[in-house]
Parts: C-alpha cells; sequence; structure tokens
C-alpha cells in the first residue's frame, strides 16, 4: 500500500471528478464553475498523477521493490554472503552503497539515459516474470559497464593508489579492461546454499 | 452551424448538449485514469505500478485533452476566436 497521504489524495481527486462528471452542466454556467472544472478535470488529476508516478518511480529504485520478484530473491540474500571478495555483499555490507537502493546503485547505468534504460529493462523483467517463463540462468543484457563502478571509485582515494590498479589505470580509463576482469564475482550464490551468511547486530 | 443551433437551445446558465456531453466523457476518462491509480496504490508491486503509470497515467491525460479539445470547441462555436 501506498502511503496515506497518496491514498487520500487521490480518493479526493477522484471525488471530484466524480462530483464534476455529474454537476458538468450546471457548473460550467458561471466563471468560477469554469475555474472548477479546470482546476478538477485539469490541473488536479494531472497534479495528482505525476506525484502518483514519481513517487512510484523513487520505489522502483529500492531494494524491497526489486525483490518483491522471488526470482531475484537470492541475489538479495547473497548481500549477505560471507565473502570478501563477492562484490554486492562487501558494497552492502560495508554501507559502501545506500542498502536502501542496493540493485539500482550498480544495476542502473549512470549519464542521461541511464534511468530511462533501467526502467525499459525494469518493464521487460515485469513482462517476464508475470506473463513469461523466467530463464533458469539469470544474466546481465550486456557485459557490466565498468563505467557504473567508476562512477564512485573514479577519483577514490583507495582505488587511485592500489598497488594492483596503478599499471592498469590508463586501460580501464579506456575501457580495455573490465573492472569485472579481476573482481569477478558480484553475486556469491553459492554462499546463500552453504549458508555461509553475515548477519548484522 | 449546429454548434450555435444547440447553443441556442441550451438554457441560460447550462453549457449546450455536445459540449456536456464532450466535457462529461473527458471527466469520465480523467476519473477512470485516476480510478486505476487509486486501485493500483492499494497493492503496490511491480505489476500494479507498471499499470498506474502506464495506464491510469494516459488515461488521465487522453481525458486531459478531451476536456481541452471541448471547451476549445464551445469557445470557437462561442465565436471567441
Amino acid at each position: 500500500v501506498l502511503p496515506t497521504y497518496i491514498v487520500v489524495a487521490l480518493t479526493v481527486g477522484l471525488a471530484v471528478v466524480g462530483l464534476l462528471y455529474f454537476g458538468a452542466a450546471s457548473v460550467a454556467g458561471s466563471r468560477w464553475g469554469r475555474v472548477a472544472l479546470l482546476v478538477g478535470v485539469v490541473a488536479l488529476p494531472l497534479l495528482l498523477s505525476a506525484g502518483t508516478v514519481s513517487y512510484g518511480l523513487r520505489k522502483s529504485t529500492e531494494t524491497s521493490f526489486c525483490l518483491s520478484c522471488h526470482e531475484m530473491q537470492q541475489y538479495g540474500t547473497s548481500l549477505f554472503a560471507d565473502n570478501r571478495a563477492a562484490l554486492s555483499a562487501v558494497h552492502y555490507q560495508n554501507r559502501l552503497i545506500d542498502r536502501g537502493s542496493t540493485c539500482y546503485s550498480c544495476h542502473a547505468d549512470y549519464a542521461m539515459f541511464g534511468d530511462i534504460k533501467a526502467k525499459l529493462n525494469g518493464l521487460r523483467h515485469v513482462w517476464v516474470h508475470y506473463f513469461a517463463k523466467p530463464p533458469d540462468k539469470i544474466a546481465l543484457y550486456q557485459p557490466y559497464p565498468s563505467a557504473n563502478c567508476l562512477h564512485c571509485h573514479d577519483d577514490a582515494r583507495r582505488f587511485l593508489e592500489g598497488p594492483a590498479h596503478q599499471p592498469v589505470l590508463d586501460i580501464i580509463y579506456q575501457g580495455k579492461v573490465s573492472c569485472l576482469d579481476c573482481h569477478n564475482l558480484a553475486h556469491d550464490l553459492k554462499a546463500r546454499e552453504a549458508h555461509k551468511l553475515w548477519q548484522a547486530r | 452551424m449546429t454548434g450555435g443551433r444547440s447553443e441556442d437551445a441550451a438554457s441560460p446558465g447550462q453549457l449546450p448538449d455536445p459540449s456536456t456531453t464532450a466535457i462529461k466523457r473527458a471527466t469520465a476518462v480523467t476519473a477512470l485514469g485516476l480510478l486505476v491509480q487509486l486501485a493500483s496504490s492499494f497493492y503496490w508491486t511491480p505489476i500494479t505500478f507498471v499499470l498506474a503509470a502506464a495506464l491510469g497515467l494516459p488515461l488521465v491525460g487522453v481525458g486531459v485533452v478531451m476536456f481541452l479539445r471541448a471547451v476549445l470547441r464551445l469557445m470557437k462555436n462561442k465565436g471567441a476566436f
């Protein structure tokens, strides 16, 4: 359920539009009536729809939203993998990313169209979840872009001064080498099966 | 002109029938869009979010466009342009 204020606002908006439906003929006779029609049938519904959809878009970036599909739950559990080499686990457990939007932090491209692309992919996921058969092995649509890692790590001291990074910094920035060539365990799904999970206090 | 005739036939302080029908139709479509969004808000899942965004929002948009078209047509008939 969405927050009460959104539900109440939508209910009020619907009631106003309903009243205007039944009283359209008489209301439109006066100047203030016409203003009421303009506000009630144009401004209010547009405002409410924009609010609802923008709230929905924000909610769709939350970890709980992604994990609401059972196909993703194993990836959610992998955030607790007791494995320092597992990227998602390290980022989540050490709070290197916002825990509330963990999936979105790494799986949405940045720059101008990153969000739009993520939403279109999300639509595809919804379609597959509800109307098709999800693949047995879930994989990315394309190789993971290092730009997403560099969005945060780019000018981070630990990244720049890391002895393993220094010799390859140039080719990382040129895109000739992917971060995942070395850091190749994104989600430790086996830790889940082996019950090797870290539990925060 | 048809619009002019029906306008003459309407009682004072009321819209002529074709305009009322168009506005009522626009209001109904807008209400339907809001209803879809309201129904989705009670059970917020990925599919209901898609429904609210891909069905509720466009319905509201279509309703608004229909309303504005009806108003513009009415103003044109009244000689506002």
